[in-house]
């Protein structure tokens, strides 16, 4: 039970890591990157409170739920990195800030 | 049913099962000239659509739990959990892909990729009735990323084009952070109660707070679900994905994504809202009113400068999420009530309006209202339908919204939130601004030489509007069966203890 201040400031530096990454970068393939960060931040969450829940117990309902969860975020990772091909395709570049044919 | 292994309730199965019968369908292609997929996608819609009516039934009285054979009431088991409120989402959901499926069989006869299309948005929308149909935080996040990862693929399906694919990938990153604010409340929650079953969190809350830190966390766990949410129903700090998706995918995705979308991020919230915070009622029901207010008028305001089509009616979705989300801030039966109700009437009026806008598209080839003008000289048929479902939207008396709009305003008036009231309503007549602006130029203006040369629209297209234009006049002109549908179910959303009790102790299917 005392260690769980420590596992979970371990998970707020990933946090830390992620959302730095998805606000100051410009290439969207470390924006992708960065949104995996925050997916394995969120799963070591769960992690982390199934396994203190109770002593010497570990609940399976939090592991159920992360390797579901793992397996949707391998989808979305695919669909991300195919949208940052066609992307690439379309305007030549990775930089987030040189795709604004849009206005936001 | 007991005896298959996989069993989600007769709608989501057969949702589940065209899924993947669709592009087997499809690989039958040639031979069959192409109809074989398009023919299953719809099928399974219908199918599904009818087997939603003996489910109503059987949950009219009490929510229904579905759990596992031998654990359902257990707090570590996924159950489904069906009440009215999830029938009504469950029923626009499917109604909508039913409309958009049948849509779809001319309006993209052009392109191919017809196993994938079919496939996606029958996930979509089996992604929507599942977050309905959900009783645990578990099972709610995975029909909730079902329909997140189908959606980001129909937005940039028309990938040949920059627009979609930029559009697509501004979308897919910010709904994919605020899954992540998501999962992390959820991981939260679970952390401090030891279940995801939203009846047990309910039960632990309810019971109140161990210590003033676990209030603390259960604050910074509200935030992050409102956050999650809040992004995918599009509520004004994380809206901005909206204006740019909605006019990049194709129009029956648009349909779909403003008609069902948007609005399984709006039941969620007030799934969450009213069964697990509730006792957090007094933190939530002012920042909900006051993100209520900011995104109608941003939704509004930002919609009188737009020039195209589309985007118009995409921050008219903004606007009309500030009032479902009015009527959920209220607190009151009769305000959860409209906001039900909204989902269902706007769901139409928006869902035949992107469907038209669609159709204009097709024929003419343009979304810029000043060259659609005087289409409904050109086309008066289709002109018709589309006025019809702008004065609806426009809150016209005897069409549908208005009738949810005064179950939200009376909400308002309940609660005792006078001057909230009051700038919705003005919120709702600023709106009326620029529906009668498109409608006169639609309606009432020389057509361009683009009008001109507009080829007609076929049957398959007019018969999904004409089947939503209907329902929009029936629902205005006889709207008791349909208000008691919805404040039955906002009763049931509301009831908070007595729904944990039938929750835990409920009748399982098997």
């Amino acid at each position: 039970m005392t260690a769980l201040p420590y596992y979970l400031l371990g998970t707020f530096a990933l946090f830390t890591i992620g959302f730095y990454c998805l606000i100051t970068r410009r290439n969207i393939i470390r924006l992708v990157i960065g949104l995996d960060i925050l997916t394995s931040a969120a799963h070591l969450v769960f992690i982390v409170f199934s396994s203190s829940a109770r002593p010497g117990f570990t609940q399976p309902l939090a592991h159920a739920l992360v390797v579901i969860s793992m397996g949707l975020d391998g989808c979305l990772v695919a669909v991300a990195l195919a949208l940052v091909l066609l992307a690439y395709r379309r305007y030549g570049t990775r930089d987030v800030r040189q795709l604004r044919k849009l206005r936001g | 049913m007991g005896t298959l292994p996989i069993d989600f309730s007769p709608p989501l199965n057969i949702l589940l099962l065209g899924a993947l019968t669709t592009p087997i369908a499809s690989s039958l292609g040639p031979r069959l000239r192409g109809w074989a997929g398009k023919g299953c996608a719809t099928l399974s819609l219908a199918l599904s659509g009818a087997s939603l009516y003996p489910l109503y039934q059987r949950t009219r009285t009490e929510p229904l739990a579905v759990g596992p054979a031998g654990g359902g009431g257990s707090p570590a088991c996924a159950c489904l959990f069906i009440d009215t409120a999830g029938i009504l989402v469950a029923s626009v959901a499917i109604l909508l892909g039913l409309a958009a499926a049948v849509y779809s069989t001319r309006y993209r006869e052009r392109e191919g990729g017809d196993a994938e299309y079919y496939s996606l948005l029958l996930l979509m929308v089996a992604g929507m009735v599942g977050v309905g149909f959900s009783g645990d935080l578990l099972t709610l996040f995975v029909f909730w990323e079902l329909m997140s990862v189908a959606s980001y693929v129909l937005v940039a399906f028309e990938s040949e084009a920059a627009e979609p694919v930029e559009a697509g990938l501004k979308y897919t990153i910010m709904s994919a952070a605020g899954n992540i604010a998501l999962l992390v409340g959820m991981a939260l929650l679970y952390g401090l109660t030891g279940t995801l079953n939203m009846a047990h969190i309910a039960q632990v809350f309810q019971a109140g707070a161990a210590s003033a830190a676990d209030d603390i966390w259960q604050a910074v766990a509200l935030t992050l679900v409102l956050i999650g949410f809040g992004t995918k129903a599009a509520i004004v700090p994380f809206h901005t994905w909206l204006p740019d998706a909605h006019p990049a995918a194709p129009s029956p995705i648009s349909a779909m994504l403003s008609g069902g979308l948007i609005k399984a991020g709006a039941y969620g919230l007030i799934r969450i809202c009213t069964s697990i915070f509730l006792p957090l009622s007094g933190a939530w029901q002012p920042v909900l009113l006051l993100l209520a207010l900011l995104t109608m008028s941003t939704g509004n305001i930002l919609a009188l400068v737009q020039q195209d089509l589309k985007r118009l009616l995409a921050f008219s979705s903004i606007a009309q999420i500030g009032y479902i989300v009015f009527g959920l801030a209220t607190g009151t039966v009769d305000g959860l009530t409209g906001s039900l109700f909204h989902v269902l009437n706007h769901a139409l009026a928006k869902g035949l309006l992107f469907l038209c806008a669609g159709a204009f598209l097709y024929a003419t080839g343009t979304r810029k209202i000043r060259d659609l003008s005087g289409m409904a000289r050109q086309n008066p048929g289709l002109g018709g339908i589309f006025t019809l479902g702008m004065l609806a939207i426009a809150g016209l008396p005897g069409l549908n919204v208005f009738m949810s709009e005064i179950w939200i305003i009376r909400g308002g008036i309940q609660a005792a939130q006078i001057l909230p009231t009051a700038l919705l309503v003005a919120n709702v007549l600023l709106s009326v601004m620029y529906y009668l602006r498109t409608i006169q130029v639609i309606m009432m203006e020389q057509p361009t030489p683009v009008v001109l040369d507009a080829r007609a629209v076929p049957a398959a297209m007019l018969a999904p509007m004409a089947v939503l234009a209907t329902l929009c006049v029936v629902i205005g002109l006889y709207p008791d069966p349909f208000v008691r549908f919805a404040s039955q179910a906002a009763a049931m959303v509301w009831s908070g203890p007595a729904q944990v009790a039938t929750w835990t102790s409920g009748g399982l299917l098997r």
